[in-house]
C-alpha cells in the first residue's frame, strides 16, 4: 500500500497517531502542526520508512522484542525486566527544575559528561505550551529541557534528521513509550536499504506514560487554570483524580477536577498499550510508596531492561549522581496491575474504533483478552 | 505586421491576421479613441492601436476594466468622437448595464464594439454567445467570415452607428481573430474626425421613454439589413435544401457543398447582420424550403430566430443545427462537422479519405511556465493550509492562476466564478466564520485583476471586516493575455511613463491589515502566510515576484542548474520524485533509464527554487543573476 496512504487511512483517520513523529523529518512528505501530523503530499512509494518505523502500524512485538532484548528476562505485564529501582538525581538543582526525582535529567547528563553518547533528543518543554524536540549536545542544557510536556510533540522528527545528517554517532534518546517503540523499530527493523544510519542510536530512556493530552485543548486548559502560565504540570496518583498546574514564578498550586481533563485525552492515548516504555534500555516514572504522593512527587521508580540500561545506572550510582532507596515489596505487583489496565483499556477501545486489535493484532497471544 | 495598419496604399494586397484587420478598419475609419481591457482572442486589437494611436492622431488605452473602456467611448461619442471599443465575450457581459443604459440613449459621435466570442473556450473559463446580448439590449450586430469583411465591416458599422445614432457590435470569434488571409487595403483618411463641442442642450441620458425610440431605431436598422452588402445569397432561386451560415459556418459549407458537388442544387444564405435578422430576406430563401441546415457558432441563435420565423409564416421545415442534435451542441464547428451535416442534408457522402497519420499527442494538463512564482505560491498555500485543523476553503479568480485547480496548482480551489468574483465568494464564506464555518478562508486574485474588479469587493470586505485572507499575486504583469500594461505598472497603452499605482497603499488606505513577501523564499512566506491564516479579520497578503516570462526576457544570463545523480535519492524513500511529480516544474525531468532526476536545460531558466525544495541537497545552481 501506499506509504502515505496506509498512514492516513491505518493510523491518522482511525484517529491512532502518537504524534511522536517518527514519520516525519525523512522527506518533503510528513509533517506536523500543534500535535497533528500532517502529509503535505501524496508519497508514491509502497514501502516507505515512514509506515515502517510508525508505532501504530501492525508490528510483532514479540518478535521486535527477541531482536532488541536477546537475552532478557521478559515479564509478561511490563516487558523485558533486570529491576526495578526508587531513585532521585544527587543534585538538588536538577531535582527542583524536574518532572519527579530528576532521575532522567541526571541520567542524561551523565551520559553526555561521560561521553556514553554524543547527542540527546530531548523536549523542550518548560514554560512553553509550544513544546518541541531538541538535540542537545551539551550537557548543561540537559537540565534546562527536564519536566514532562503532556503535548507530546513529534520529537522523533528531530532524531530522523540528526539522523539522516550523521554527524553525531551516539544518540541518546528521550521519549514516551510510542516513541521508543518507534526508535526500536527503527534500530531493529531498519528497511534493508536504507537504514538512516539507525545504528547511530545508542540509548533509550522511556518514560511511563498513562496519556497524553490534545494540544489545543491543554493550551486552552491552562490558560483558564493558570493565566500566568504554568511553570509546572503534573498528574498526582489516580486516587487525587486532579492535574495539578504549578503558576509559572510561584504561586498557589491550582488542581483541576480530572474530568475536566479526561475529554482532552488524545484518543491515540486510548489505544497505547504500553505504559512503561517496555522497548527502552531504562524506564522512568513517578515513584508510588507508601510514604504518600508528597515525598513520592520528587522521587522516580526506573525499570531496569537491558544492559545498556544497567550499566548506566551503575555508573550513576558509582559517581553518586542518583540517590536510591528501597523499593516496597508491592511496588512491582502495583506497577502490574497499572500496566495490564492500560493494556485491557487499549484493546478495548481498538475493538471499539477498529473492530478488532487493530495494529496490535499481531499479538494477540501478549494481550490481557478478557 | 505593424506597418501594413498605416500604409497609405489602396487597393494594396496584404497578408493580415483578423485582429489586424480590425486594426486596419478602425485606422480606415478615422476613430479618435480606442478602449478595451485585455482578453484572448482580441487582445491584440488595442496593443496595435496603442502603438500607432500617436501617429493617426487618436487616444488608445488599456482600461482598468471593460466597463471603463466602453462608458470612456460612450462619454467621447458625445463630443462626436469615432470611438471603437474591444472586449472579449466575458468583458462584453460586464459591460451589460452599460450596454443596456447606452442602447437606451444612443451615441453621436459613432460607436463600435468589438466583442470576441471564443467557441471551445480555448483561451477562455467558458462559451459564450454574445448574440444574445445584441437580442437584449437591442443593439445592431455585426459578424464577418473573411479578413476582408473584418475590415471593411469596421467603417461599415461607423457609417450605421452614426446614421442611426446607435451603438454597433462587432462579433468575432477565435478563428476570425487569429486566421490569416489577404485584405485588400483601402484609403486611409487624411486626418481623425475633428470633434465637435458638446452643445448645451446635446443629450445622451438613459430614460424610460427612451425605449420605444429605441425599439424604432432597432426596425429601421431591420429595414437596413434587408439590403446589407455582406449578406449573401448563393444556389438555386427555390432552395429546397437551405444552408443558413453565420461567420466561419459560411466558409466550411461553402467547402462542403463543392467536394459534394451539391453547390447547384443546394441554397447557402450566409448572415452578416445578425441582429436585427432580415426577415424578409430569410423568408424570401425559407419559403420553398424543406430542410435547412443551421451552421452557427456556438448557441442555436439563428436556429430558434429562424424557427420562429418559420412559425410566424406557418412553413413546414425540417431544421438540423446545434439545437436538434445534428451537430453538437457546444464547441466549436469544424471543416468535419460541417462535411458530416451537409452530407446528411444532401443524403450523400463522399468516400471516407485514409487519415493522414499524426504524431500521437501526449495528454498533457495545463503547467504553470518553469520558474513561475505562482507554482510557489500554491505549494506553500498547500502547506499553510494543512497546518489548519480543518481544510481551508479556497476561492479561484480569473488569472494564470486558474490553472492551480488542476495538478500545477495541487487542486488549490473549491469554486471559481468569474473576473473579480473571488474576493466576493470569500467574503460570504469569511462572514460565516462567525456562524459556525470552522475553516479558513483564502482566495487570490493577479495584480491586473486587482485593479480590473477586486476594488469594489475589497472595500466591501473591509468594511463588513469579514474574516479571510486575500492573496494578491503579483508577478507585474497581465500575463495571461501577453504582458498588457495595468495601472500598476507605470506605462499606458501608447508607450507613455505614468505614476503607477501601487497596490500596497492602495489597500492600506482602505484600513487593510497587508503583509509582503517573495514566494520564492518558501520558509519565511510558509511562515507568514500560517500566521495571517490564524488572525481575525481580513488581511491582505502581497506576493510578490515578476512573472518568470518577463524575467527570462529581461535577464542576459541565467543561472545553471543541474543534479548531482550522487546525491539524488531518486524514487528512493525520502524522496519520491519529489521535483519532477510533486513540484512539477517543467525544468525538472526525469531520466528513465537511471531513475534520477535532471534538469531540462532548455525549459529551465535558473529559479533555483527546486534546489532549496530537494530533500537531498542534490540540486546545484550555479552562477547568472541571481534570482
Ligand atoms: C505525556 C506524559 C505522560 C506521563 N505519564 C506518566 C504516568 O502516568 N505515570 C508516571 O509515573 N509517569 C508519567 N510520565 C513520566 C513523568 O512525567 C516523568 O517524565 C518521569 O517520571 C521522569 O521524571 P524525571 O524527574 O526524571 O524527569 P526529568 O528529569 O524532568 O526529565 C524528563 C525528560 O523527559 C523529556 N520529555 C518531557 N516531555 C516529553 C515528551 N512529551 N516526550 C518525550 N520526552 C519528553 C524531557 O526533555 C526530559 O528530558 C509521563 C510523562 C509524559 C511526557
Ligand atoms: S518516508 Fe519515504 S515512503 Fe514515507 S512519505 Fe517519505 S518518501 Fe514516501
Ligand atoms: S504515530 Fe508517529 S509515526 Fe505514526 S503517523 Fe503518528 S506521528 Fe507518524
Ligand atoms: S528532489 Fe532532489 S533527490 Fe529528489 S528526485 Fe529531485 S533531485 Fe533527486
Ligand atoms: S531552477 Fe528548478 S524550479 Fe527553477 S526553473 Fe529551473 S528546474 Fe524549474
Amino acid at each position: 500500500m501506499l506509504s502515505s496512504y496506509a498512514l492516513d487511512s491505518q493510523v491518522i483517520q482511525k484517529e491512532l497517531c502518537t504524534g511522536c513523529g517518527a514519520c516525519q523529518g525523512l522527506c518533503p512528505y510528513w509533517g506536523s502542526s500543534r500535535g497533528r501530523t500532517i502529509c503535505y503530499y501524496d508519497c508514491e512509494r509502497s514501502d516507505g520508512r515512514c509506515q515502517h518505523f510508525c508505532p501504530r502500524m501492525p508490528t510483532d512485538l514479540a518478535a521486535l522484542q527477541k531482536k532488541a532484548f536477546p537475552d532478557e528476562t521478559v515479564l509478561p505485564e511490563l516487558g523485558p525486566y533486570r529491576a526495578l529501582y526508587l531513585a532521585r538525581a544527587a543534585d538538588p538543582e536538577i531535582r527542583g527544575g524536574a518532572q519527579h526525582g530528576g532521575a532522567v535529567s541526571a541520567l542524561v547528563e551523565l551520559a553526555l559528561r561521560e561521553g556514553l553518547i554524543d547527542g540527546a533528543l530531548l523536549t523542550r518543554a518548560k514554560d512553553t505550551l509550544d513544546p518541541a524536540g531538541v538535540m542537545v549536545t551539551d550537557p548543561d542544557e540537559v537540565r534546562r529541557c527536564s519536566g514532562s510536556s503532556f503535548q507530546i510533540p513529534p520529537t522523533l522528527a528531530v532524531l530522523n534528521e540528526a539522523l539522516r545528517e550523521d554527524r553525531l554517532r551516539r544518540i541518546g534518546v528521550v521519549g514516551t513509550p510510542c516513541k521508543t517503540l518507534a526508535v526500536c523499530k527503527m534500530r531493529y527493523n531498519p528497511l534493508p536499504d536504507n537504514d538512516n544510519h539507525a545504528g547511530n542510536i545508542r540509548l533509550v530512556i522511556g518514560l511511563f506514560c498513562g496519556w497524553g493530552l490534545d494540544w489545543d485543548g491543554l493550551e486552552a486548559l491552562t490558560k483558564r487554570s493558570a493565566p500566568s502560565g504554568a511553570g509546572h504540570v503534573d498528574i498526582p496518583p489516580s486516587k487525587y483524580h486532579s492535574i495539578e498546574f504549578a503558576p509559572r514564578g510561584g504561586g498557589e498550586t491550582v488542581s483541576v477536577d480530572l474530568d475536566e481533563v479526561l475529554p482532552l485525552v488524545r484518543p491515540a492515548c486510548r489505544a497505547c498499550a504500553d505504559m512503561t516504555a517496555e522497548f527502552a534500555d531504562l524506564s522512568v516514572g513517578g515513584a508510588r510508596s507508601a510514604d504518600g504522593w508528597e515525598t513520592d512527587k520528587k522521587w522516580n521508580q526506573i525499570i531496569v531492561r537491558s544492559k545498556t540500561g544497567e550499566e548506566l545506572v551503575a555508573l550513576a550510582r558509582s559517581r553518586g549522581i542518583l540517590e536510591f532507596k528501597d523499593v516496597p515489596d508491592t511496588a512491582l505487583d502495583k506497577l502490574k496491575k497499572a500496566s495490564l489496565g492500560k493494556k485491557r483499556t487499549a484493546v478495548r477501545t481498538l475493538r471499539e474504533r477498529c473492530g478488532g486489535l487493530g495494529y496490535l493484532a499481531p499479538n494477540e497471544a501478549l494481550l490481557p483478552l478478557d | 505586421m505593424e506597418w501594413t495598419m498605416t500604409l497609405n496604399e489602396p487597393g494594396k494586397v496584404c497578408l493580415m491576421q483578423g485582429n489586424e484587420a480590425i486594426v486596419r478598419g478602425a485606422v480606415e475609419a478615422g476613430i479618435n479613441f480606442a478602449a478595451s481591457y485585455p482578453g484572448s482572442p482580441s487582445s491584440q486589437i488595442l496593443g496595435m492601436l496603442g502603438k500607432i494611436a500617436r501617429e493617426r492622431g487618436f487616444y488608445a488605452q488599456w482600461a482598468t476594466n471593460e466597463v471603463c473602456a466602453l462608458e470612456a467611448c460612450i462619454g467621447t461619442s458625445l463630443a462626436n468622437a469615432r470611438s471603437i471599443c474591444i472586449v472579449k465575450q466575458n468583458g462584453l457581459l460586464c459591460t451589460a448595464d452599460a450596454l443596456h443604459c447606452g442602447a437606451q440613449h444612443g451615441v453621436k459621435g459613432g460607436l463600435v464594439i468589438v466583442t470576441s466570442d471564443d467557441p471551445s473556450a480555448h483561451s477562455s473559463t467558458n462559451e459564450f454567445d454574445s448574440r444574445f446580448m445584441a437580442m437584449s439590449a437591442d443593439l445592431p450586430m455585426l459578424e464577418p467570415t473573411t479578413m476582408q469583411e473584418a475590415k471593411d465591416m469596421v467603417p461599415y458599422a461607423f457609417e450605421l452607428s452614426e446614421q442611426y445614432r446607435q451603438m454597433v457590435l462587432l462579433r468575432l470569434t477565435t478563428r476570425v481573430c487569429h486566421g490569416r488571409s489577404n485584405v485588400t487595403l483601402g484609403p486611409l483618411p487624411e486626418k481623425p474626425r475633428a470633434l465637435r463641442k458638446v452643445d448645451e442642450w446635446e443629450r445622451l441620458v438613459c430614460v424610460s421613454y427612451r425605449h420605444t425610440p429605441m425599439l424604432e431605431t432597432l426596425d429601421s436598422l431591420q429595414e437596413a439589413f434587408e439590403a446589407c452588402p455582406y449578406n449573401h445569397y448563393s444556389g438555386p432561386g427555390q432552395p429546397k435544401k437551405l444552408i443558413v451560415a453565420g461567420g466561419t459556418g459560411r466558409l466550411y459549407a461553402e467547402e462542403a457543398l463543392r467536394r459534394l458537388g451539391e453547390t447547384d442544387k443546394v441554397g447557402l444564405l450566409s448572415l452578416a447582420s445578425l441582429w436585427p435578422l432580415p426577415e424578409k430576406l430569410i423568408v424570401r430563401y425559407l419559403q420553398h424550403a424543406e430542410d435547412v441546415l443551421i451552421l452557427e457558432e456556438v448557441d442555436p441563435f439563428l436556429e430558434r430566430n429562424l424557427q420562429a420565423i418559420a412559425g410566424k409564416n406557418r412553413f413546414h421545415i425540417r431544421f438540423a443545427g446545434r439545437g436538434d442534435g445534428a451537430l453538437p451542441r457546444i464547441g466549436e464547428l469544424t471543416p468535419e462537422l460541417v462535411l458530416a451535416a451537409v452530407s446528411s442534408l444532401v443524403g450523400k457522402s463522399l468516400p471516407k479519405r485514409a487519415a493522414a497519420p499524426r504524431e500521437p499527442l501526449l495528454e498533457r494538463e495545463l503547467n504553470f511556465c518553469a520558474g513561475c512564482p505562482h507554482r510557489a505560491t500554491f505549494h506553500l498555500l498547500r502547506r499553510a493550509l494543512r497546518h489548519e485543523k480543518n481544510p481551508g476553503v479556497v476561492i479561484g479568480d480569473i488569472g494564470c492562476y486558474i490553472m492551480s485547480s488542476q495538478e500545477a496548482g495541487h487542486y488549490a480551489y473549491q469554486a471559481c466564478n468569474c473576473m473579480g468574483s473571488g474576493i466576493n465568494l470569500a467574503e460570504g464564506l469569511g462572514q460565516l466564520t462567525a456562524y459556525g464555518l470552522e475553516q479558513k478562508v483564502v482566495t487570490m486574485c493577479g495584480d491586473s485583476t486587482f485593479y480590473h474588479s477586486i476594488l469594489p469587493g475589497l472595500i466591501n470586505a473591509r468594511y463588513h471586516d469579514s474574516n479571510m485572507l486575500l492573496m494578491v499575486l503579483d508577478n507585474s504583469a497581465t500575463a495571461m493575455t501577453g504582458f498588457q500594461p495595468h495601472p500598476g505598472t507605470g506605462i499606458t497603452a501608447m508607450g507613455d511613463s505614468v505614476a503607477p499605482m501601487e497596490i500596497r497603499p492602495i489597500c492600506e488606505a482602505m484600513g487593510c491589515k497587508v503583509a509582503e513577501a517573495d514566494p520564492f523564499e518558501l520558509e519565511k512566506t510558509e511562515a507568514l502566510m500560517t500566521e495571517l491564516l490564524q488572525e481575525p479579520g481580513l488581511k491582505v497578503l502581497i506576493l510578490r515576484q515578476p512573472c518568470a516570462t518577463l524575467k527570462s526576457k529581461q535577464q542576459r544570463t541565467k543561472p545553471k542548474v543541474w543534479v548531482d545523480q550522487d546525491k539524488c535519492l531518486g524514487d528512493g524513500c525520502g524522496c519520491d520524485k519529489f521535483c519532477s511529480r510533486v513540484w512539477g516544474c517543467p525544468g525538472n525531468s526525469w531520466d528513465f533509464t537511471k531513475n534520477k532526476a535532471v534538469i531540462d536545460p532548455v525549459s529551465c531558466v535558473g529559479c533555483g527554487v527546486c534546489a532549496k525544495l530537494c530533500p537531498a541537497g542534490a540540486i546545484m545552481v550555479e552562477g547568472g543573476e541571481k534570482a
